[in-house]
C-alpha cells in the first residue's frame, strides 16, 4: 500500500468517487464496501508476518439513512482531500472535524472526531493510499528518539542532517509525522529499545543506557502513534537492528507491545508498512513481579476484563503470551516500570535490562 | 337489643304486633322508594329515562313489525313542566291493549321469553307514565292507529296507584296523519341539564340501529339521523333453555312441570340443542355420578392359575354334561377376548350364552344358575387385582417411583376394591375412587414410607377411572330426580360435564360487524373503521353475542380519553359508565399493545378513538333494574375482551402501517436532500455530467418505479417493481391525440382526450413495459393506482 505521489493519491480518491458516479449512473444504489475492523475479523498473514483484516465486510450504502449520510461525508470528505494534494497544502484530522462545521449541508458535517478519524481510515482502505499520502496528520505526538543514529530529515524548511544523540538536547529527536521523509545516514547502534513511559525513558538517558549499550531509545508516549511504529519498522527494517520493547506490567500497556509488533485493529490495512512483527517484549512481565518482588497494586476490573479479552485476542494467542497473562490472573497484581526503582535507581541499567537483554539473545 | 330480648321472654304479642304494622304497599310508593332503580332519580334524568323507554318500545314495535323505524322524538317547554313527545311508525296497538300497556306496571309480552328484546320487564313506558303523573298531575295522552284502520284510537289515562290498573280519564278516536303508528304525550317535571346524555343518547340509538331513521327535536337544537341501511334485523326467535345455563333450582323446576317421564325425553324436549346423541351422553355422565362405574380388570391367562372355564362349570349344576361343558367354554372363551372387562359384562356375556346353549340343548338356564355362573367367573378374573393395578399405577407415576412401593400403592387400592361387602361388582364413584386413592396412599406413607403427592393421586385416579366402565343401568325417573335434591345435582352436574354445541343465535339479533362499521362510519367521520362480532356464547342459559366496533383518526375528538359507547340489546347505555363490565374491560385492556396512548398502561386509552361494545342476548344481566350498566359476569367479560381485541388486532395494523407510512415518508425526504446532493458533489469531483438520480431513489424506498420514454413517435411507460410484494396497478395515461397499437390495455375517448388504461401486474424486482404509438408532439400525463403514494415514484417528461 502506500503511493508515490500526490497526484497518485488523488487520482485514487477520484476513482472511488467516480465509481459511486457509476452507480448512481446504472440506478443503483451507491455503496461502499470496507473490512469489518473488529478483533473477529484480523487474521495472520503467514507470508508478511502481520495481522491483516479477514473476509469480512461491512457495506456502506444509501440504502439507509445513515448510510446515505456516511457517503454524502465520504464524498464530501474526498472533494476537500482532493482540493488539498491539488494545491500541495496539509491538514490535521482534528482539523479535518472542524473544517466540516463550514460546509453548507448539516448532513454533511461531522458528529464527532471520531467519525471523521473513522472515514478517513476507510478512505485509505478503499483507496489504498495512507493518510499521510492525503496529506492528513494527526497532532503531534511528541515521540522522540535518542542513541547512535545520524539521520537526514526533509523538513519544509529544507534538508537537515541530524545525530540523534550528538546534535539534540536531553529530550532527543522528535519523530515528524510523516518518517518517510527521513533517510538514515550512519549508526553505531546495536538495538532498538521502545521505551513506554517518560520517567523510565529519561531514567535511561540520565544513566546513559544510551551510549553504554549502544541502544536507540525510542520513546512511546504511550499507545504508539503512527510515525512512531513506522520509524520502528525502518529502523529494524533498512538498518537490521533488533527492536525490543520496554513496557508497564499491565494489560493496557501489552497492547503497546502488541500494536509496535503485531498492528492494531484499526489500522490492520496498514499493518504490513506499521508493524514490526520481530519486535521482543522485555516486560515487565507477570514473572518479574514475582522474580524481583516488585511493589504492585491490586488488577482492577477493567484489568482482568482486558486480559481476558486479550487471551481471546488472535494476536496474544502464543505459548509466552497465554502463560503470562494466565500468572497475572493468579496473582491478581500488577506494576510498572518504575517500580523497579524499589531496588535502587541503577537496577534497571546495571542488572535488569542487561540480564534480560542478554536472556534474549539482543546482547 | 335488649328491649327485644326481653320482649321475647314474654313469648307472646310480638307476631301479633308485627302483623299490624304490615300491609300492601301501593305502587306509587314503591315507585317513589325505587325510582332510583328505574332511572328516575333525578329530574334531569328522569326526562332522558322517559325519552330512552319510549324509543326503545318505538324501535321495538316496528321491529317486530317488520317495519323499518321512523322515529320522531320531540322536548317541549311547557310551563313549569317539559312536554315529551315521542311518535313512532309501528303497526299501532290496538283499543283494548293501549290501556294496559301504558297504564300497568310489570305488563309486558316479553318477560318470559328467552328472546332479545330492548325491554323486557314491562315497568319502562308505565314507568314514565306514572312518573309524569305524579310530577305534572297530567295523564298520558296516547294516540295509536292500526293499519288500515280509518281513525286513529285516542286515550289520556294514569296508573290507579292503589290497583296498579289504567284509569281512563278520555277516550275517543280521532284522525291523525300517520297511517299507522303510536304517538304518546307525556308532561313532568324536568330539566335539560342531562343535555349531553340525552345527545348521547339518541346518537348512540342512530349509531346501532343504522336501518332507523330519527329525528330529535328539543328547544334548543335539532338532530336528524337519516338511515344508513333498509336491511333490518334478523327477526329473533325464542328459544327453550340450554343446558348449560340452568341453576339448580330452575332445573327442578322443570322436572316437576315436564310432562316428560324418562330422562332423555326430558332433556331432548326442554332444552335446546340437546338431541338423542347430546342426551345419551349427558345420561352417561348422569350415570357415572349416579351409580358410579364398574371397575375391568385383565381375564385371567392360560397360564395363570386362575381358571374360568372350570369355576364356571362347577357352579352350574344338573344341566346335562355336554350343555355345563359348552356353556362354561364358551363363557370362559368370551370372557378371555375380551382385554378388561367388568361385572356387568360378564353378566351380560353368561345371559347371552345361556339363552343360546339353553336353545340348542333345550334346557333352560334358570336365575340362580346364572348367577351362580357370573359369580364364579368373577371370582376368578378378580383374583390377582394387585398385579392389574400395579400396571395402572406404575403408567400413572413417575418413573423415579420405587417398584415396592408401587406394588404396595396398587395392593391398597386392590384391598379397597376386596373389601367391598356391599358390592361385588366393584362399582364406585368416582369421588369414592379418590378417597381409595387416596387413603391407599395414606397408609402407604405411613408404612411404606413412600410419597404419594396430589398430582400422583390425581393421575392414578384418573388412570383407573378411565379403565371403568359406565353401567348400562336405567337412570331414575324424572319425577323421581325432582324428589331428590342430590341426584337433582347429579343431573344438573351430568350436564355441565357434557360438550353441547353452543345455543342458537337465531333468538339474537346482533348488529354484525358490516352494519357496526357502517353506524360508525354514518356519525363519525374517521380515517379508520374496525368491527368484529363475536360467535354466541352462554352465560346462565341465555345465549350472548358480544360486538365491538372502533372508529380512529379524522373528526374524532383527539384531546382527552377515548370515547366508549357501550349497548344491550341496540339500547345505548349513558349512565354509570363506570360500574359496567364494558368499561371495565376497556380499562383493563393494554391499548399501548394495540398503538394508542395509555398512561399508565391501564384506563382508558387517549386519543382520537371511539371504542363501542355490543352485548345482544335474551337476558342482558344488568346491575339494576335502571338497566344503565352491564353486571361484571365473567364468561361476558372475556367475550368482551376478545370483541375488542379482535377490533383492536386491526387498529394495530392500520396504525403500523400508518406509521411505517410515516417513517417512510420521512426517510424519502431526507434521502430526497442528501442524495441529489451527493450526486452535484459527485459530479462536480469526478467532472462529469450531472447525474439523474430517480431510478436510484426508487430502489432504496422499493419504490414501484414508472418511467416514461418517448422515441420516434412510440411512448413506452416502464414500470419497475423494487418492492419485495407483487404489484396491481391502474396504469392511466392520458393523452391529446389518438393513440395506436394499443396492446394489452384499453382506450376510452372523451371530448378530444384519450384515455389509455392498463391494469398490470408486476411481480417482486420485475419490469413491466406498455407501449403504443403516438405523435411526439403530442402531450401526455400519466396517473398510477393501486398503490400507496408513499410507495409510487413517477418520471413522467
Amino acid at each position: 500500500m502506500s503511493v508515490d505521489t500526490d497526484s497518485e493519491a488523488r487520482e485514487q480518491l477520484i476513482d472511488l468517487a467516480a465509481q459511486f458516479y457509476d452507480q448512481f449512473a446504472e440506478g443503483d444504489v451507491p455503496s461502499m464496501e470496507v473490512p469489518t475492523r473488529t478483533k473477529t475479523n484480523i487474521e495472520y498473514d503467514e507470508d508478511k508476518h502481520v495481522w491483516v483484516y479477514g473476509d469480512r465486510t461491512s457495506t456502506r450504502s444509501a440504502k439507509s439513512i445513515r448510510g446515505a449520510q456516511k457517503l454524502l461525508k465520504a464524498i464530501y470528505t474526498i472533494d476537500f482531500l482532493a482540493q488539498q494534494l491539488d494545491e500541495g497544502r496539509s491538514s490535521t484530522l482534528r482539523e479535518l472535524y472542524y473544517l466540516s462545521e463550514s460546509w453548507d449541508l448539516d448532513e454533511a458535517q461531522f458528529s464527532s472526531q471520531d467519525e471523521s478519524n473513522d472515514l478517513v481510515e476507510d478512505l485509505e482502505i478503499v483507496s489504498g493510499a495512507t493518510r499521510e499520502d492525503f496529506h492528513m496528520r494527526p497532532e503531534e505526538s511528541g515521540a522522540t528518539i535518542m542513541g547512535p543514529l545520524k539521520l537526514r530529515e526533509q523538513t519544509r524548511r529544507g534538508e537537515r542532517e541530524i545525530h540523534c544523540q550528538k546534535d539534540v538536547g536531553e529530550g532527543g529527536y522528535q519523530i515528524p509525522n510523516n518518517p518517510d521523509t527521513i533517510d538514515f545516514l550512519s549508526n553505531d547502534a546495536d538495538f532498538v529499545l521502545a521505551v513506554e513511559t517518560g520517567g523510565m525513558r529519561d531514567r535511561l538517558v540520565e544513566n546513559g543506557f544510551d551510549e553504554e549499550y549502544n541502544a536507540l531509545i525510542v520513546h512511546l508516549k504511550g499507545q504508539p502513534a503512527r510515525a512512531t511504529r513506522r520509524i520502528t519498522k525502518r529502523l529494524h527494517d533498512e538498518l537490521d537492528l533488533p527492536v525490543t520493547v520496554f513496557t508497564d506490567g499491565d494489560p493496557w500497556s501489552y497492547r503497546i507491545y502488541g500494536s509496535v509488533a503485531y498492528g492494531s485493529i484499526k489500522s490492520a490495512h496498514l499493518s504490513e508498512y506499521l508493524a514490526t512483527p520481530e519486535a521482543d517484549f522485555i516486560g515487565i512481565r507477570p514473572e518479574d513481579i514475582v522474580e524481583y518482588d516488585l511493589p504492585t497494586d491490586p488488577l482492577s476490573d477493567s484489568d482482568v476484563n482486558a486480559l481476558e479479552s486479550e487471551l481471546e485476542d488472535p494476536r496474544y494467542q502464543t505459548e509466552f503470551w497465554e502463560e503470562q497473562i494466565e500468572l497475572q490472573l493468579d496473582i491478581e497484581k500488577k506494576s510498572e516500570q518504575q517500580s523497579l526503582a524499589s531496588r535502587g535507581l541503577d537496577f534497571v541499567t546495571d542488572t535488569y535490562l542487561p540480564e534480560r537483554l542478554s536472556e534474549m539473545g539482543v546482547l | 337489643m335488649t328491649s327485644y330480648q326481653s320482649r321475647l321472654g314474654e313469648g307472646e304479642g310480638i307476631a301479633e304486633e308485627l302483623a299490624e304494622s304490615q300491609q300492601a304497599i301501593s305502587i306509587a310508593e314503591f315507585f317513589e322508594k325505587n325510582k332510583h332503580m328505574l332511572g328516575f332519580d333525578s329530574e334531569a334524568r328522569a326526562l332522558v329515562t322517559a325519552v330512552k323507554e319510549a324509543v326503545d318500545n318505538a324501535l321495538d314495535a316496528t321491529e317486530e313489525a317488520g317495519i323499518l323505524p321512523d322515529i320522531y322524538v320531540e322536548i317541549q317547554e311547557a310551563g313549569d313542566y317539559y312536554r315529551l313527545i315521542v311518535e313512532d311508525n309501528g303497526p299501532g296497538i290496538t283499543r283494548e291493549q293501549i290501556p294496559k300497556i301504558f297504564g300497568k306496571l310489570l305488563y309486558g309480552s316479553r318477560f318470559h321469553k328467552r328472546e332479545q328484546n330492548r325491554g323486557q320487564q314491562g315497568i319502562g313506558i308505565s314507568a314514565a307514565v306514572l312518573y309524569s303523573q305524579l310530577t305534572s298531575g297530567k295523564p298520558a295522552k296516547i294516540t295509536s292507529r292500526t293499519e288500515g284502520s280509518a281513525e286513529a284510537e285516542y286515550f289520556e289515562l294514569i296508573v290507579d296507584t292503589d290497583t296498579n290498573e289504567p284509569e281512563i280519564s278520555e277516550e275517543s278516536t280521532t284522525s291523525w296523519e300517520r297511517p299507522h303508528g303510536t304517538r304518546i304525550e307525556l308532561e313532568m317535571e324536568g330539566n335539560m341539564r342531562a343535555r349531553q346524555q340525552l345527545h348521547d343518547y339518541i346518537k348512540h340509538t342512530a349509531v346501532v340501529n343504522p336501518h332507523a331513521r330519527i329525528e330529535m327535536r328539543e328547544p334548543d337544537e335539532h338532530f336528524k339521523y337519516e338511515r344508513a341501511t333498509d336491511q333490518l334485523p334478523d327477526e329473533t326467535e325464542e328459544i327453550r333453555p340450554h343446558p348449560h345455563g340452568v341453576e339448580l333450582g330452575t332445573l327442578i323446576k322443570m322436572l316437576e312441570s315436564t310432562d316428560s317421564y324418562s330422562v332423555s325425553g326430558f332433556m331432548q324436549g326442554e332444552f335446546t340443542r340437546v338431541g338423542g346423541k347430546t342426551s345419551d351422553s349427558v345420561i352417561d355422565n348422569f350415570r357415572d355420578r349416579y351409580f358410579g362405574r364398574e371397575m375391568t380388570w385383565r381375564p385371567p391367562e392360560a397360564h395363570e392359575d386362575a381358571d374360568v372355564e372350570t369355576a364356571v362349570e362347577d357352579a352350574v349344576a344338573n344341566k346335562g354334561k355336554e350343555a355345563t361343558a359348552d356353556f362354561a367354554a364358551t363363557v370362559a372363551g368370551r370372557i378371555a377376548a375380551d382385554d378388561r372387562i367388568a361385572y356387568f359384562q360378564v353378566a351380560e356375556i353368561v345371559d347371552d350364552v345361556a339363552a343360546e346353549v339353553a336353545e340348542e340343548y333345550d334346557t333352560t338356564f334358570g336365575d340362580t344358575v346364572r348367577e351362580n355362573a357370573i359369580e364364579a367367573a368373577w371370582q376368578e378374573i378378580t383374583t390377582d387385582l394387585t398385579a392389574d393395578l400395579y400396571a395402572l399405577v406404575d403408567d400413572a407415576t413417575t418413573k423415579r417411583k420405587d417398584d415396592a412401593h408401587v406394588q404396595g400403592l396398587a395392593e391398597r387400592v386392590a384391598g379397597k376394591f376386596e373389601n367391598r361387602t356391599d358390592d361385588a361388582r366393584h362399582r364406585v364413584t368416582r369421588a369414592d375412587l379418590r378417597s381409595y386413592v387416596g387413603k391407599a396412599a395414606e397408609d402407604t406413607e405411613e408404612f411404606d414410607g413412600a410419597t404419594f403427592g396430589e398430582t400422583a393421586r390425581e393421575n392414578v385416579t384418573e388412570a383407573i377411572w378411565e379403565r371403568m366402565e359406565t353401567v348400562p343401568d336405567d337412570p331414575p325417573k324424572v319425577h323421581d330426580i325432582a324428589d331428590e335434591r342430590d341426584t337433582a345435582s347429579d343431573l344438573l352436574e351430568a350436564m355441565r360435564e357434557t360438550d353441547i354445541i353452543s345455543p342458537p343465535t337465531g333468538c339474537l339479533s346482533p348488529i354484525t360487524a358490516d352494519l357496526v362499521e357502517a353506524g360508525l362510519t354514518k356519525e363519525y367521520d374517521a380515517d379508520f373503521y374496525a368491527a368484529a362480532t363475536r360467535d354466541a356464547s352462554v352465560h346462565g342459559g341465555d345465549p350472548f353475542i358480544v360486538e365491538a366496533g372502533i372508529a380512529y383518526g379524522g373528526d374524532v375528538e383527539a384531546e382527552g380519553k377515548a370515547e366508549v359507547m357501550r349497548f344491550a340489546n341496540r339500547v345505548p347505555l349513558v349512565y354509570q359508565r363506570g360500574a359496567c363490565a364494558t368499561t371495565d374491560v376497556v380499562k383493563s385492556i393494554n391499548w399501548r399493545n394495540y398503538g394508542l396512548d395509555q398512561p399508565g398502561g391501564s384506563g382508558i386509552p387517549n386519543g382520537p378513538v371511539v371504542v363501542m361494545v355490543h352485548i345482544a342476548s335474551t337476558n342482558v344481566p344488568f346491575t339494576s333494574e335502571s338497566k344503565d350498566a352491564v353486571a361484571n359476569i365473567p364468561e361476558i367479560e372475556d367475550e368482551i375482551e376478545l370483541a375488542i381485541r379482535e377490533a383492536a388486532r386491526e387498529l394495530k395494523s392500520y396504525l403500523n402501517k400508518r406509521r411505517s407510512m410515516q417513517q417512510r415518508r420521512e426517510k424519502e425526504n431526507k434521502l430526497a436532500t442528501i442524495l441529489p446532493e451527493m450526486a452535484e458533489k459527485i459530479a462536480d469531483v469526478t467532472g462529469e455530467e450531472p447525474l439523474d438520480i430517480d431510478d436510484t431513489m426508487a430502489r432504496i424506498m422499493n419504490n414501484v418505479l414508472v418511467e416514461r420514454r418517448r422515441e420516434n413517435g412510440t411512448v413506452e411507460l416502464v414500470v419497475e417493481n423494487n418492492d419485495d410484494a407483487n404489484a396491481d396497478l391502474e396504469i392511466t395515461d392520458i393523452v391529446d391525440a389518438e393513440p395506436d397499437g394499443v396492446e394489452d390495455g384499453t382506450v376510452v375517448e372523451m371530448d378530444g382526450e384519450w384515455f389509455v388504461k392498463w391494469s398490470p401486474t408486476v411481480g417482486s424486482g420485475e419490469e413491466a413495459r406498455l407501449s403504443y404509438g403516438l405523435p411526439n408532439e403530442a402531450d401526455c400525463n400519466v396517473s398510477v393506482d393501486g398503490i400507496e403514494e408513499e410507495k409510487l415514484t413517477v418520471t413522467d417528461q
